[in-house]
């Protein structure tokens, strides 16, 4: 970071030197008459709107993606705690080993991972990944999961506005646990 | 009604006499403490406003998190002078068995 702002501190020093001809140099004596005559080429042709049509999907693309930039700029990052309402916070971690440890509870569950993102308003976006063995019933184990989970959250006053439960086959051998 | 640090030392007793509270936090991404001269009281951010008290809750959790965060307050809040009072869990500590 220090020599990025170095560097630009010495940019900085050139671009007045040759911008006001300064100590015998000009902008005129640098190397980029080509670049310049090409990008004032550039700025006429646009000026008389006559572009080609790869052109111009090109900035329309350019400015798309500038606007979803400074639109994505605007909203508010998200919080980094967990609200749980009445001037109550967690933090993601508390709600993670919460997830996680009632979801290796079920004997199905050979391991888990958990993603918490906290929201604006009250409760928080739960990812659940659960690696259960190959051909066991997901369906059942899923459903049998979601609700474990939900129960347990409430009875610790919990609040989770969205619980997103994946079921992984995966080999015992690589899991957490083997047997439940 | 208590300033500063009175009120910081107020409310770190009051957390940590309360069930449920293992020990006070120390703030995540910044330090939760209050300090004036040379003492620091850990887990208490006393504001002109506000008062945020940082805990980690012992495990297993004797009650709801709502539960033991209304009670912190519940005790805080004769020395709180009006500030609204936030209860931050930064995390669960495991309790240790007293039976062994």
């Amino acid at each position: 970071m220090t020599l990025l702002f170095a560097g630009l501190f010495v940019l900085g020093v050139y671009m007045v030197v040759y911008s006001f001809d300064l100590f015998g140099r000009s902008l005129t004596s640098l190397p980029i008459s080509d670049f310049s005559g090409g990008l004032q080429d550039f700025v006429t042709r646009v000026e008389n709107g006559n572009l080609s049509a790869v052109t111009i999907v090109t900035l329309v693309i350019l400015a798309l993606l500038g606007l979803i930039w400074f639109i994505a700029e605007l909203r508010p990052s998200a919080p980094r705690r967990v609200r749980m309402g009445n001037g109550t916070y967690v933090t993601r971690g508390v709600v993670e080993e919460e997830v996680s440890t009632v979801a290796e509870q079920v004997p199905d569950v050979l391991g888990s991972s958990v993603g918490v993102r906290a929201k604006r308003s009250p409760g928080a976006r739960v990812d659940l990944e659960a690696r259960v063995r190959r051909g066991e019933d997901l369906g059942t184990i899923s459903s049998g999961l979601r609700s474990k989970v939900q129960e347990h959250l409430s009875e610790r006053g919990l609040p989770v506005s969205k619980l997103n439960v994946k079921l992984v086959e995966a080999d015992p051998r690589q899991t957490k646990s083997r047997v439940q | 009604m208590a300033d500063g640090i009175q009120l910081a030392r107020a409310a770190s007793v009051a957390a940590l006499a309360t069930e449920g509270v293992h020990s006070m936090g120390r703030g995540r991404y910044v330090e939760a403490a209050t300090y004036e001269g040379s003492e620091k009281v850990s887990g208490v951010v006393v504001g002109p406003e506000d008062l945020e008290i940082h805990i980690v809750a012992g495990y297993p959790l004797p009650r709801p998190i709502p539960e033991i965060a209304e009670n912190i307050r519940e005790r805080v809040a004769p020395q709180a002078g009006g500030r609204r009072t936030r209860v931050i869990v930064e995390d669960l500590e495991v309790a240790e068995d007293e039976s062994l």
